[in-house]
């Protein structure tokens, strides 16, 4: 929790933070503080620059471009954390139990991540759109399945690293409970790294949810999304050659913060914490898994 | 020689019959691996095909098929088999290069693929020297001027461009070069086998476009290991035997620094292949990307599951060049698989 509590003090982390939750507010009522109506098409008076009518000027259809990017943001955000969501269901709950793995069924699900891992996400959602229907949660599914081995990973990693911590022993030894000791002692290590992930998955899926709206997969056009307002700003190019930056910036703001947010809680980790420097192994513990190997 | 004159040490093989010694199971393992992975990842793409309810008369004939021409196209694909005996003649057939025939047109997939292939290829291979000459040469000037305004400025493009994705870039880079200043067409292909000059006048942008963010990447890794491989003795020693900066650079430092960059480069394969999607949407492209969109729009599953595994196969294929690569660099390295430095993300 410390970890957390140092985080929340560092000035870079502030202005992640309040940048993501701007982000998030926008997400839940975007819909409802957007000035007009995102769909509402005016034919007389396409692609204008900034007016008092339309404060960020209108797109080729004379739609309002400040509704459009209020409005969309729900979308375009949402779906990126259904998809972070899937992932750690994914991820959190086989790199838990693969502690428990013998040294075949380690090395099977550590390529089935390298194979995971090879594929490219665009080309993996478009796939999965194409063969089980074009929409929202079928892509965020497949996205969620590429990125479920970031997770993995971590859990993995860290759960193999504390089971043999001798704080964990000793709590053991003294009779706590198996799920006590997981809340007190496992999850309050594990969270720092786990946040860490969860921020760079929730960037790398914003992205990809931005790519596969700009392409038109998950989203039919007319619903407004970052991506698709992209797409569509991509034919006017010579009328309005600004139009790309606006929700081009909104894109870059969110998953910048999302990336300093995430280099800020790594920074606030103690240097013993830092992945790959585990506990120590305890002797009787060492011993136990020498016997089991024995046998 | 070392080895003989220190007192005290055991006589050992040179690195050269060490290294020699240890490659042929050290490539076992690996090439092992890297098959496991090709078989998951042909599994999982079949699967994405069994689990569907897509079937090659709705896909020919839409809402007209009738029932009987539903079973008639799916014995005549051969989907009335069992789904295990559907698995094994689907990958034979693809390891002989045969990957069916499209439930749309019929056409063999394999053509399909070979015809689109070498757009992305080429463009591809123009994005990884693009990101390895603008990586290499931003990481290294970054470095020599530590902390001073060129780091810092290196430091701070690199961190922009992790937050961009590569069709936000291509937008920015049509507008700049293609609309404004009108340098560079802003869509269309000539094979290069064609006309290499007009190749590389369609090809420069979208492989510009794709290149930045591995460049980014490739130049953040390379500043951080050369600025820690230029404070170790061997680089001070370098120095202090009056070798000239460059061959200090060249010779010594950069060879030992290079490790985790290639490894970033590896890592932005499958990202450049990823990213290649939308940029051949962009740039109009004829590729493999182009041609998926296609097929999944007709729910086309052949073609699906042909161009996701080639594209599996393509990964792998570069993953081993990597690792092939980072074997030359350092033999010390192959000790476990080597570690996937920084994370996998912006793919």
């Amino acid at each position: 929790m410390s970890v957390l509590r140092t985080t929340a003090r560092a000035p870079i982390a502030r202005t992640a933070l309040a940048v993501l939750a701007v982000v998030a507010v926008l997400a839940l009522t975007g819909g409802l503080l957007a000035p007009l109506d995102p769909l509402a098409q005016d034919t007389a008076r396409i692609l204008q620059g900034p007016s008092g009518a339309h404060l960020l000027g209108t797109d080729y259809l004379g739609r309002d471009v400040l509704s459009r990017l209020l409005a969309g943001t729900g979308l375009s955000v949402l779906t990126a954390a259904e998809a972070v969501a899937a992932a750690m269901l994914l991820g959190v709950v086989p790199g838990l139990a693969s502690v428990r793995f013998g040294a075949a069924l380690s090395w099977i699900s550590l390529r089935a991540v390298d194979a995971l891992m090879t594929l490219p996400f665009t080309l993996f959602a478009i796939a999965a759109v194409g063969v089980l229907g074009n929409g929202l949660h079928q892509a965020m599914l497949a996205l969620g399945v590429l990125l479920a081995p970031l997770f993995f990973r971590v859990t993995r990693a860290a759960a193999l690293g504390l089971d043999r911590a001798q704080y964990v022993e000793a709590a053991e030894l003294m009779g706590a409970s198996r799920s006590w000791i997981l809340r007190v002692h496992i999850w309050r290590k594990v969270l720092p790294t786990v946040a860490v992930t969860t921020a760079h998955a929730l960037a790398t899926s914003l992205l990809a949810v931005s790519s596969l709206t700009f392409l038109g997969i998950g989203v039919q056009p007319p619903a407004p999304t970052w991506g698709g307002m992209l797409a569509g700003d991509l034919g006017f190019l010579a009328q309005q050659p600004w139009a790309p930056a606006l929700p081009a910036a909104l894109i870059m703001l969110t998953v910048g913060a999302l990336n300093l947010l995430a280099d800020a809680v790594r920074d606030a980790e103690p240097a013993d914490a830092v992945r790959g420097a585990g506990p120590a192994d305890t002797a009787v513990r060492k011993e136990h898994r020498d016997g089991l190997a024995a046998v | 020689m070392s080895a003989v004159l220190a007192p005290g040490r055991p006589l050992r093989a040179g690195p050269l019959a060490r290294r020699a010694a240890r490659a042929p199971r050290t490539a076992g393992r690996i090439l092992a691996g890297t098959a496991t992975v090709f078989l998951l990842s042909s599994l999982l793409t079949f699967a994405l095909g069994a689990v569907s309810d897509a079937n090659p008369a709705a896909a020919a004939l839409g809402e007209t098929a009738t029932p009987a021409d539903i079973a008639r196209l799916d014995h005549e694909f051969g989907l009335d088999r069992p789904l295990p005996a559907q698995y094994g003649s689907w990958l034979v057939h693809a390891l002989g290069g045969d990957l069916g025939r499209s439930w749309f047109t019929t056409v063999p997939v394999a053509d399909s693929i070979s015809a689109a292939l070498p757009v992305d290829l080429s463009i591809a291979g123009l994005a990884l020297v693009l990101a390895v000459a603008l990586g290499g040469a931003a990481g290294t000037a970054a470095a020599l001027g530590h902390g001073g305004r060129v780091d810092r400025a290196v430091t701070a493009v690199c961190t922009v461009l992790g937050t961009l994705p590569a069709f936000v870039i291509a937008i920015g880079l049509i507008t700049l070069v293609a609309v404004q200043l009108r340098l560079l067409p802003s869509g269309g292909y000539v094979p290069f086998g064609r006309n290499p000059a007009q190749w590389l006048r369609f090809a420069f942008l979208p492989a510009l476009a794709l290149s930045l963010d591995a460049a980014a990447g490739i130049a953040r890794q390379l500043r951080s290991s050369l600025v820690g491989a230029l404070r170790e003795n061997y680089a001070t020693g370098a120095v202090m035997r009056g070798l000239s900066r460059r061959r200090v650079l060249l010779g010594h430092v950069l060879r030992n620094a290079a490790g985790p960059a290639v490894t970033v480069l590896g890592m932005s394969v499958p990202m450049l292949i990823g990213g290649a999607v939308v940029t051949e949407r962009i740039f109009n492209l004829p590729g493999i990307a182009q041609l998926s969109l296609r097929a999944a729009e007709q729910h086309d599953v052949p073609v699906i599951q042909g161009t996701l595994l080639v594209t599996v196969a393509v990964v792998l294929i570069a993953n081993l060049a990597v690792d092939a690569g980072l074997y030359a660099l350092n033999p010390a390295a192959r000790r476990g698989r080597p570690a996937r430095a920084g994370q996998e993300a912006d793919r």
